[in-house]
Protein backbone atom coordinates (compact mmCIF):
# COMPACT_ATOMS: atom_id res chain seq x y z
CA UNK A 1 0.00 0.00 0.00
CA UNK A 2 2.82 2.57 1.10
CA UNK A 3 4.81 1.54 -2.16
CA UNK A 4 1.34 2.33 -4.45
CA UNK A 5 0.62 5.49 -2.80
CA UNK A 6 4.64 6.63 -3.14
CA UNK A 7 4.51 5.55 -6.95
CA UNK A 8 1.37 7.31 -7.64
CA UNK A 9 2.10 10.51 -6.08
CA UNK A 10 5.58 10.24 -8.16
CA UNK A 11 3.96 9.40 -11.17
CA UNK A 12 1.25 12.16 -10.33
CA UNK A 13 3.49 14.84 -10.06
CA UNK A 14 5.60 13.88 -13.27
CA UNK A 15 1.63 14.38 -14.72
CA UNK A 16 1.18 17.17 -13.29
CA UNK A 17 4.58 18.65 -14.31
CA UNK A 18 4.01 17.81 -17.93
CA UNK A 19 0.75 19.40 -18.06
CA UNK A 20 1.88 22.94 -16.24
CA UNK A 21 4.54 22.74 -18.31
CA UNK A 22 2.57 21.52 -21.86
CA UNK A 23 -0.69 24.42 -20.91
CA UNK A 24 2.52 26.97 -19.95
CA UNK A 25 4.34 27.00 -23.46
CA UNK A 26 3.11 28.90 -25.79
CA UNK A 27 3.22 25.93 -28.91
CA UNK A 28 2.38 27.34 -32.29
CA UNK A 29 1.42 30.88 -30.73
CA UNK A 30 2.25 33.36 -33.50
CA UNK A 31 1.79 36.87 -31.57
CA UNK A 32 2.78 37.48 -27.77
CA UNK A 33 -0.64 38.35 -27.05
CA UNK A 34 -1.85 34.57 -28.46
CA UNK A 35 1.24 33.21 -26.31
CA UNK A 36 -0.70 33.14 -22.60
CA UNK A 37 -0.29 29.82 -20.99
CA UNK A 38 -3.66 27.56 -22.48
CA UNK A 39 -5.67 27.75 -18.85
CA UNK A 40 -4.66 30.01 -15.97
CA UNK A 41 -2.34 29.31 -13.38
CA UNK A 42 -0.72 26.40 -15.75
CA UNK A 43 3.19 27.20 -14.35
CA UNK A 44 1.27 26.91 -10.30
CA UNK A 45 0.29 23.64 -12.34
CA UNK A 46 3.89 22.80 -12.43
CA UNK A 47 5.32 23.94 -9.26
CA UNK A 48 2.41 21.33 -8.01
CA UNK A 49 3.71 18.69 -9.62
CA UNK A 50 7.47 19.41 -8.56
CA UNK A 51 5.72 19.75 -4.52
CA UNK A 52 3.45 16.53 -5.11
CA UNK A 53 6.52 14.22 -6.10
CA UNK A 54 9.09 15.60 -3.94
CA UNK A 55 6.04 14.69 -1.11
CA UNK A 56 6.19 11.51 -1.71
CA UNK A 57 9.10 11.07 0.82
CA UNK A 58 7.37 11.95 3.08
CA UNK A 59 4.29 9.77 2.64
CA UNK A 60 7.00 6.51 2.16
CA UNK A 61 8.67 7.11 5.31
CA UNK A 62 5.67 8.51 7.48
CA UNK A 63 3.03 6.06 6.54
CA UNK A 64 2.23 3.75 9.07
CA UNK A 65 2.86 -0.06 8.59
CA UNK A 66 0.30 -2.57 8.49
CA UNK A 67 -0.89 -3.79 12.20
CA UNK A 68 0.40 -7.79 12.23
CA UNK A 69 -2.23 -10.06 12.30
CA UNK B 1 7.68 23.73 38.60
CA UNK B 2 9.86 26.31 36.64
CA UNK B 3 13.11 25.06 38.52
CA UNK B 4 12.45 21.57 37.53
CA UNK B 5 11.54 22.32 33.62
CA UNK B 6 15.02 24.63 33.49
CA UNK B 7 16.93 21.65 35.29
CA UNK B 8 15.37 19.13 32.60
CA UNK B 9 16.07 21.58 29.67
CA UNK B 10 19.26 21.43 30.49
CA UNK B 11 19.43 17.76 29.65
CA UNK B 12 19.19 18.08 26.51
CA UNK B 13 22.35 17.45 24.16
CA UNK B 14 24.11 20.54 22.36
CA UNK B 15 22.49 23.22 24.32
CA UNK B 16 19.52 22.68 23.05
CA UNK B 17 16.92 24.95 24.93
CA UNK B 18 19.39 26.32 26.83
CA UNK B 19 19.27 30.25 26.07
CA UNK B 20 22.55 31.69 26.88
CA UNK B 21 23.56 35.60 27.58
CA UNK B 22 25.42 35.53 24.47
CA UNK B 23 23.10 33.94 22.46
CA UNK B 24 20.54 36.54 23.84
CA UNK B 25 22.57 39.47 22.77
CA UNK B 26 23.26 37.71 19.24
CA UNK B 27 19.41 37.44 18.42
CA UNK B 28 18.72 41.02 19.91
CA UNK B 29 21.48 41.96 17.12
CA UNK B 30 19.40 40.25 14.41
CA UNK B 31 16.06 40.95 15.36
CA UNK B 32 17.50 44.72 15.49
CA UNK B 33 19.09 44.44 11.59
CA UNK B 34 15.55 42.26 10.78
CA UNK B 35 13.54 45.51 11.97
CA UNK B 36 16.06 47.65 10.48
CA UNK B 37 14.95 45.66 7.28
CA UNK B 38 10.96 45.95 7.82
CA UNK B 39 11.05 49.58 8.43
CA UNK B 40 13.32 49.97 5.15
CA UNK B 41 10.70 47.80 2.80
CA UNK B 42 7.75 49.38 4.15
CA UNK B 43 9.19 52.62 3.13
CA UNK B 44 9.81 51.10 -0.06
CA UNK B 45 6.35 49.82 -0.37
CA UNK B 46 4.37 52.87 0.77
CA UNK B 47 6.68 54.91 -1.49
CA UNK B 48 7.56 53.29 -4.46
CA UNK B 49 10.22 52.28 -6.05
CA UNK B 50 12.26 55.67 -6.27
CA UNK B 51 13.23 54.94 -2.52
CA UNK B 52 16.00 52.68 -4.13
CA UNK B 53 18.73 54.05 -6.44
CA UNK B 54 17.53 51.49 -9.29
CA UNK B 55 16.46 53.34 -12.32
CA UNK B 56 15.64 52.18 -16.16
CA UNK B 57 18.33 51.00 -18.18
CA UNK B 58 19.47 53.67 -20.82
CA UNK B 59 16.76 56.15 -20.70
CA UNK B 60 16.87 57.24 -16.92
CA UNK B 61 20.74 56.51 -17.35
CA UNK B 62 20.39 53.54 -14.55
CA UNK B 63 20.42 49.77 -13.69
CA UNK B 64 16.59 48.19 -12.84
CA UNK B 65 18.56 45.22 -11.11
CA UNK B 66 20.63 45.89 -8.37
CA UNK B 67 21.47 45.20 -4.90
CA UNK B 68 18.59 42.89 -4.56
CA UNK B 69 19.03 40.71 -7.43
CA UNK B 70 23.09 41.18 -6.53
CA UNK B 71 21.89 39.06 -3.16
CA UNK B 72 19.41 36.81 -4.88
CA UNK B 73 22.08 35.26 -6.79
CA UNK B 74 24.53 35.36 -3.76
CA UNK B 75 21.66 33.51 -1.72
CA UNK B 76 20.98 30.97 -3.85
CA UNK B 77 24.62 30.06 -4.25
CA UNK B 78 25.31 29.80 -0.70
CA UNK B 79 21.94 27.31 -1.00
CA UNK B 80 24.05 25.15 -3.45
CA UNK B 81 26.85 23.60 -1.38
CA UNK B 82 24.39 22.74 1.84
CA UNK B 83 22.03 20.42 -0.27
CA UNK B 84 24.89 19.67 -2.31
CA UNK B 85 27.55 17.84 0.55
CA UNK B 86 24.64 16.71 2.66
CA UNK B 87 23.25 15.08 -0.48
CA UNK B 88 26.70 13.52 -1.21
CA UNK B 89 27.37 12.08 2.50
CA UNK B 90 23.84 10.35 2.04
CA UNK B 91 24.66 9.11 -1.21
CA UNK B 92 28.15 7.97 -1.04
CA UNK B 93 28.07 7.23 2.83
CA UNK B 94 30.76 10.02 3.61
CA UNK B 95 30.72 9.05 7.55
CA UNK B 96 33.31 11.67 8.53
CA UNK B 97 31.17 14.27 7.27
CA UNK B 98 28.11 13.57 8.70
CA UNK B 99 28.45 15.69 11.53
CA UNK B 100 28.21 18.65 8.75
CA UNK B 101 24.67 17.67 7.08
CA UNK B 102 22.37 19.09 9.19
CA UNK B 103 23.61 22.24 9.26
CA UNK B 104 24.87 22.33 5.72
CA UNK B 105 20.63 21.25 5.17
CA UNK B 106 19.53 24.33 7.39
CA UNK B 107 21.82 26.58 5.71
CA UNK B 108 19.95 25.70 2.40
CA UNK B 109 16.58 25.82 3.44
CA UNK B 110 17.64 29.35 4.98
CA UNK B 111 19.22 30.67 2.12
CA UNK B 112 16.57 29.87 -0.33
CA UNK B 113 13.96 31.56 1.66
CA UNK B 114 16.68 34.51 2.04
CA UNK B 115 16.55 34.30 -1.89
CA UNK B 116 13.16 33.95 -2.44
CA UNK B 117 12.25 37.23 -0.23
CA UNK B 118 15.38 39.31 -2.01
CA UNK B 119 13.12 38.63 -5.15
CA UNK B 120 9.97 40.00 -3.91
CA UNK B 121 11.78 43.02 -2.69
CA UNK B 122 13.18 43.62 -5.81
CA UNK B 123 8.97 43.85 -7.04
CA UNK B 124 7.33 47.05 -7.15
CA UNK B 125 4.03 45.22 -6.57
CA UNK B 126 5.18 42.68 -4.74
CA UNK B 127 1.86 40.33 -4.54
CA UNK B 128 0.71 41.45 -8.36
CA UNK B 129 4.32 39.99 -9.09
CA UNK B 130 3.88 36.52 -7.08
CA UNK B 131 0.57 36.03 -8.38
CA UNK B 132 1.01 37.09 -11.98
CA UNK B 133 4.37 34.39 -12.38
CA UNK B 134 1.89 31.58 -11.45
CA UNK B 135 -0.52 32.56 -13.74
CA UNK B 136 1.89 33.57 -17.19
CA UNK B 137 5.63 32.25 -15.91
CA UNK B 138 6.60 31.34 -19.53
CA UNK B 139 8.77 27.75 -19.55
CA UNK B 140 10.92 29.34 -22.27
CA UNK B 141 12.48 31.83 -20.42
CA UNK B 142 14.64 30.35 -17.94
CA UNK B 143 13.32 32.43 -14.57
CA UNK B 144 10.81 29.70 -15.33
CA UNK B 145 13.34 26.89 -14.05
CA UNK B 146 14.60 29.45 -11.61
CA UNK B 147 11.46 29.91 -9.67
CA UNK B 148 9.38 26.82 -10.24
CA UNK B 149 13.12 24.71 -9.72
CA UNK B 150 15.02 26.19 -7.73
CA UNK B 151 11.88 28.29 -5.06
CA UNK B 152 9.43 25.26 -5.92
CA UNK B 153 11.17 22.26 -6.04
CA UNK B 154 14.55 22.92 -4.47
CA UNK B 155 12.95 24.37 -1.01
CA UNK B 156 10.74 21.73 -0.70
CA UNK B 157 13.00 18.52 -1.27
CA UNK B 158 15.41 20.63 1.13
CA UNK B 159 12.77 20.86 4.03
CA UNK B 160 12.02 17.28 3.40
CA UNK B 161 15.27 16.38 3.10
CA UNK B 162 16.01 18.09 6.55
CA UNK B 163 12.94 16.80 8.01
CA UNK B 164 13.08 13.11 7.37
CA UNK B 165 17.01 12.98 8.28
CA UNK B 166 16.15 14.91 11.57
CA UNK B 167 13.35 12.53 13.08
CA UNK B 168 15.62 10.12 14.37
CA UNK B 169 17.29 12.85 16.68
CA UNK B 170 13.68 14.47 17.46
CA UNK B 171 12.75 11.03 18.83
CA UNK B 172 15.94 10.80 21.23
CA UNK B 173 15.02 14.23 22.05
CA UNK B 174 11.16 13.51 22.53
CA UNK B 175 12.71 11.66 25.64
CA UNK B 176 13.70 14.35 27.74
CA UNK B 177 11.47 16.43 29.61
CA UNK B 178 11.14 19.67 28.75
CA UNK B 179 9.45 22.52 27.05
CA UNK B 180 10.32 21.49 23.54
CA UNK B 181 9.08 17.94 24.45
CA UNK B 182 5.80 18.46 22.24
CA UNK B 183 7.45 19.53 19.72
CA UNK B 184 10.00 17.44 19.11
CA UNK B 185 7.40 14.32 19.58
CA UNK B 186 5.52 16.21 16.91
CA UNK B 187 9.07 15.69 14.28
CA UNK B 188 9.64 12.10 15.20
CA UNK B 189 6.04 11.59 13.90
CA UNK B 190 5.92 8.12 15.97
CA UNK B 191 9.59 6.89 14.62
CA UNK B 192 11.10 4.19 16.83
CA UNK B 193 14.33 3.38 15.50
CA UNK B 194 13.26 -0.49 14.06
CA UNK B 195 15.43 -1.57 11.67
CA UNK B 196 12.67 -1.33 8.80
CA UNK B 197 12.53 2.38 9.46
CA UNK B 198 16.13 2.60 9.44
CA UNK B 199 16.23 0.98 5.98
CA UNK B 200 13.09 2.75 4.45
CA UNK B 201 14.93 6.04 5.60
CA UNK B 202 18.16 4.91 4.12
CA UNK B 203 16.26 4.45 0.87
CA UNK B 204 14.46 7.54 0.71
CA UNK B 205 17.91 9.84 1.77
CA UNK B 206 19.27 8.03 -1.26
CA UNK B 207 16.63 8.71 -3.75
CA UNK B 208 16.06 12.10 -2.45
CA UNK B 209 19.72 12.74 -3.23
CA UNK B 210 19.84 10.90 -6.16
CA UNK B 211 17.24 13.87 -7.38
CA UNK B 212 18.04 16.83 -5.20
CA UNK B 213 21.85 16.52 -7.28
CA UNK B 214 20.80 17.00 -10.67
CA UNK B 215 17.65 19.43 -9.76
CA UNK B 216 20.06 21.91 -8.27
CA UNK B 217 22.87 21.67 -11.02
CA UNK B 218 19.89 22.44 -13.56
CA UNK B 219 18.05 24.68 -10.82
CA UNK B 220 21.33 26.89 -10.20
CA UNK B 221 22.39 26.65 -14.45
CA UNK B 222 18.96 28.18 -15.18
CA UNK B 223 20.27 31.23 -13.47
CA UNK B 224 23.11 31.65 -15.09
CA UNK B 225 21.38 31.42 -18.43
CA UNK B 226 19.15 34.07 -16.98
CA UNK B 227 22.47 36.22 -17.54
CA UNK B 228 23.83 34.58 -20.17
CA UNK B 229 21.11 33.68 -22.91
CA UNK B 230 20.32 37.54 -23.43
CA UNK B 231 22.43 38.29 -26.88
CA UNK B 232 21.83 42.19 -26.72
CA UNK B 233 23.86 42.44 -23.45
CA UNK B 234 27.56 42.60 -23.84
CA UNK B 235 29.19 40.96 -20.34
CA UNK B 236 26.54 38.71 -19.60
CA UNK B 237 25.81 36.76 -23.28
CA UNK B 238 28.39 33.65 -22.81
CA UNK B 239 28.34 30.30 -22.75
CA UNK B 240 30.49 30.13 -19.41
CA UNK B 241 27.38 31.87 -17.22
CA UNK B 242 26.03 28.59 -16.10
CA UNK B 243 29.29 26.86 -15.29
CA UNK B 244 30.51 29.35 -13.74
CA UNK B 245 27.58 30.37 -11.11
CA UNK B 246 27.48 26.57 -10.10
CA UNK B 247 31.51 27.11 -9.24
CA UNK B 248 31.21 30.10 -7.74
CA UNK B 249 27.79 28.76 -5.90
CA UNK B 250 30.32 26.24 -4.42
CA UNK B 251 32.73 28.41 -3.49
CA UNK B 252 30.50 30.86 -1.45
CA UNK B 253 28.71 28.01 -0.17
CA UNK B 254 31.03 26.06 1.37
CA UNK B 255 33.08 28.99 2.72
CA UNK B 256 29.65 29.43 4.30
CA UNK B 257 29.44 26.08 5.79
CA UNK B 258 32.75 26.47 7.52
CA UNK B 259 31.64 29.66 8.94
CA UNK B 260 28.55 28.20 10.45
CA UNK B 261 30.25 25.15 11.18
CA UNK B 262 33.04 27.19 13.72
CA UNK B 263 30.30 28.56 15.14
CA UNK B 264 27.85 25.68 16.19
CA UNK B 265 31.24 24.03 17.35
CA UNK B 266 31.53 27.08 19.39
CA UNK B 267 27.72 26.29 21.08
CA UNK B 268 27.63 22.96 21.24
CA UNK B 269 30.41 23.25 23.08
CA UNK B 270 32.33 19.94 21.90
CA UNK B 271 34.58 20.29 19.02
CA UNK B 272 35.00 16.42 18.80
CA UNK B 273 31.82 16.60 17.10
CA UNK B 274 33.32 18.58 14.23
CA UNK B 275 36.60 17.92 14.16
CA UNK B 276 40.00 19.26 12.40
CA UNK B 277 39.04 16.30 9.88
CA UNK B 278 35.85 17.74 8.52
CA UNK B 279 37.26 20.92 8.32
CA UNK B 280 40.28 19.84 6.47
CA UNK B 281 38.01 18.31 4.16
CA UNK B 282 35.56 21.55 3.72
CA UNK B 283 38.83 23.23 3.10
CA UNK B 284 39.45 20.78 -0.13
CA UNK B 285 36.41 20.99 -1.28
CA UNK B 286 36.77 24.95 -1.31
CA UNK B 287 40.12 24.62 -2.68
CA UNK B 288 38.74 22.88 -5.69
CA UNK B 289 35.78 24.92 -6.49
CA UNK B 290 37.63 27.94 -5.90
CA UNK B 291 40.48 26.88 -8.75
CA UNK B 292 38.04 25.85 -10.91
CA UNK B 293 36.32 29.24 -10.62
CA UNK B 294 39.31 31.26 -10.89
CA UNK B 295 40.19 29.03 -13.90
CA UNK B 296 36.36 30.35 -15.51
CA UNK B 297 37.00 34.07 -14.60
CA UNK B 298 40.73 34.22 -16.41
CA UNK B 299 38.99 32.66 -19.28
CA UNK B 300 36.27 34.96 -18.94
CA UNK B 301 38.61 37.99 -18.74
CA UNK B 302 41.00 36.51 -21.86
CA UNK B 303 37.15 36.64 -24.10
CA UNK B 304 36.56 40.29 -23.02
CA UNK B 305 39.52 41.53 -23.44
CA UNK B 306 41.16 40.13 -26.92
CA UNK B 307 39.99 41.89 -29.87
CA UNK B 308 37.36 43.60 -27.92
CA UNK B 309 34.32 45.23 -29.96
CA UNK B 310 33.87 48.82 -28.88
CA UNK B 311 31.13 48.34 -25.56
CA UNK B 312 32.51 45.43 -24.40
CA UNK B 313 35.75 47.30 -24.14
CA UNK B 314 33.41 50.25 -22.53
CA UNK B 315 32.73 47.73 -20.30
CA UNK B 316 36.04 45.81 -20.02
CA UNK B 317 37.71 49.35 -18.86
CA UNK B 318 34.97 49.88 -16.16
CA UNK B 319 35.58 47.09 -14.67
CA UNK B 320 39.33 46.82 -14.50
CA UNK B 321 40.21 50.20 -14.14
CA UNK B 322 36.76 52.56 -13.97
CA UNK B 323 33.97 52.60 -11.25
CA UNK B 324 34.06 49.17 -10.67
CA UNK B 325 37.47 48.48 -10.56
CA UNK B 326 37.84 48.37 -7.03
CA UNK B 327 34.57 45.91 -6.32
CA UNK B 328 36.59 44.07 -8.88
CA UNK B 329 40.18 43.82 -7.63
CA UNK B 330 39.12 43.78 -4.35
CA UNK B 331 36.72 40.42 -4.83
CA UNK B 332 39.80 38.98 -7.22
CA UNK B 333 42.33 39.09 -4.10
CA UNK B 334 39.48 37.99 -1.87
CA UNK B 335 39.38 35.41 -4.19
CA UNK B 336 43.40 34.40 -4.82
CA UNK B 337 44.52 34.72 -1.47
CA UNK B 338 41.95 32.38 0.12
CA UNK B 339 42.81 30.14 -2.67
CA UNK B 340 46.72 30.74 -2.19
CA UNK B 341 46.05 29.84 1.81
CA UNK B 342 44.50 26.97 0.89
CA UNK B 343 47.52 25.41 -1.13
CA UNK B 344 49.57 26.16 1.40
CA UNK B 345 47.47 24.11 4.15
CA UNK B 346 46.98 21.44 1.75
CA UNK B 347 50.69 21.32 1.25
CA UNK B 348 51.76 21.59 4.66
CA UNK B 349 48.82 19.10 5.68
CA UNK B 350 47.72 21.30 8.49
CA UNK B 351 45.05 23.35 8.50
CA UNK B 352 44.03 25.54 10.97
CA UNK B 353 39.96 26.35 11.96
CA UNK B 354 40.30 30.49 12.59
CA UNK B 355 42.22 30.78 9.15
CA UNK B 356 39.85 28.43 7.10
CA UNK B 357 36.81 30.58 8.73
CA UNK B 358 38.66 34.13 7.23
CA UNK B 359 38.84 32.09 4.03
CA UNK B 360 35.04 31.50 4.32
CA UNK B 361 34.50 34.79 5.03
CA UNK B 362 36.42 36.43 2.53
CA UNK B 363 35.38 34.57 -0.45
CA UNK B 364 31.84 34.90 0.82
CA UNK B 365 32.46 38.88 0.45
CA UNK B 366 33.88 38.43 -3.22
CA UNK B 367 31.19 36.58 -4.12
CA UNK B 368 28.82 39.11 -3.73
CA UNK B 369 31.26 41.58 -5.13
CA UNK B 370 31.38 39.33 -8.29
CA UNK B 371 27.30 38.89 -7.87
CA UNK B 372 27.35 42.61 -8.02
CA UNK B 373 29.53 42.98 -10.78
CA UNK B 374 28.03 40.48 -13.62
CA UNK B 375 24.25 42.27 -12.27
CA UNK B 376 24.76 45.80 -12.86
CA UNK B 377 27.83 46.84 -14.96
CA UNK B 378 26.23 45.25 -17.75
CA UNK B 379 23.23 47.88 -17.21
CA UNK B 380 25.03 50.85 -17.11
CA UNK B 381 28.12 50.39 -19.16
CA UNK B 382 26.85 47.70 -21.57
CA UNK B 383 24.28 49.21 -23.58
CA UNK B 384 23.77 48.58 -27.42
CA UNK B 385 21.32 51.65 -27.79
CA UNK B 386 22.97 55.20 -27.93
CA UNK B 387 22.83 55.71 -24.55
CA UNK B 388 25.28 57.92 -22.29
CA UNK B 389 27.07 55.87 -19.54
CA UNK B 390 24.76 55.16 -16.57
CA UNK B 391 25.82 54.90 -12.89
CA UNK B 392 23.99 53.13 -9.96
CA UNK B 393 24.39 53.23 -6.39
CA UNK B 394 22.32 51.33 -3.84
CA UNK B 395 20.30 53.44 -1.61
CA UNK B 396 20.04 53.97 2.25
CA UNK B 397 16.70 51.52 1.79
CA UNK B 398 18.29 48.90 -0.74
CA UNK B 399 21.42 48.39 2.56
CA UNK B 400 18.85 48.41 5.15
CA UNK B 401 16.70 45.53 3.66
CA UNK B 402 19.55 43.54 2.86
CA UNK B 403 20.68 44.00 6.33
CA UNK B 404 17.13 43.06 7.41
CA UNK B 405 17.52 40.07 5.46
CA UNK B 406 20.81 39.10 6.82
CA UNK B 407 19.38 39.30 10.55
CA UNK B 408 16.09 37.25 9.51
CA UNK B 409 18.67 34.26 8.07
CA UNK B 410 20.38 35.06 11.46
CA UNK B 411 17.27 34.60 13.60
CA UNK B 412 16.31 31.66 11.34
CA UNK B 413 19.42 29.89 12.12
CA UNK B 414 19.71 30.95 15.84
CA UNK B 415 16.69 29.88 16.75
CA UNK B 416 16.33 26.30 15.31
CA UNK B 417 20.34 25.60 16.95
CA UNK B 418 18.55 26.17 20.18
CA UNK B 419 15.17 24.09 19.13
CA UNK B 420 17.34 20.76 17.63
CA UNK B 421 20.42 19.79 17.58
CA UNK B 422 22.42 21.15 14.66
CA UNK B 423 25.03 18.59 14.71
CA UNK B 424 23.09 14.65 14.35
CA UNK B 425 23.51 12.76 17.84
CA UNK B 426 25.84 10.01 17.70
CA UNK B 427 24.46 6.26 16.49
CA UNK B 428 25.05 4.77 19.71
CA UNK B 429 22.80 6.94 21.37
CA UNK B 430 19.55 4.94 21.49
CA UNK B 431 16.28 6.18 20.43
CA UNK B 432 13.64 5.13 23.47
CA UNK B 433 10.64 3.17 22.23
CA UNK B 434 8.36 5.21 24.39
CA UNK B 435 8.95 8.44 22.45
Amino acid sequence: MRKTITLGMVVGGIVLMLIGYLAAAPWGADTVANSDPSFGFAPALFVLGVIVAFSAALVYELMPDRPER
Amino acid sequence: MATQTNTQTSLLPQGVGRLTTTWKLAMAGSFLLFAVGVFAFVRELSTGMIETGMRNVGTMGGASWGLYITMVVYFIGVSFAGITIAALIRLFNLRHLRPIARFAELLTVVALILGALAIIVDLGQPLRGVVNLFRYARPQSPFFGTFSLVIAGYLVASLIYLYLGGRRDAAIMAHYPSRLQRFHRWWAAGYRDTPEERDRHRQTSFWLAVTIIPLLVIAHSTLGFVFGLQVGRPGWYGTLQAPAFVALAGVSGIGAIIIVGAVVRRIVHDKSRIDLDVFAALGKFLLAFLLVYLYFMSVELLTLLYATPEVEKQLSDALLLGEYAWIYWGSVALLVIPGLGLLWQAFKRRWNVGWLVAFGIAVNLAAIGKRYLIVVPSQTHGTLLPYEVGSYSPSWVEYGVVLGLLGLGALMIGTFVKVFPPIPLREDEEVMVDA
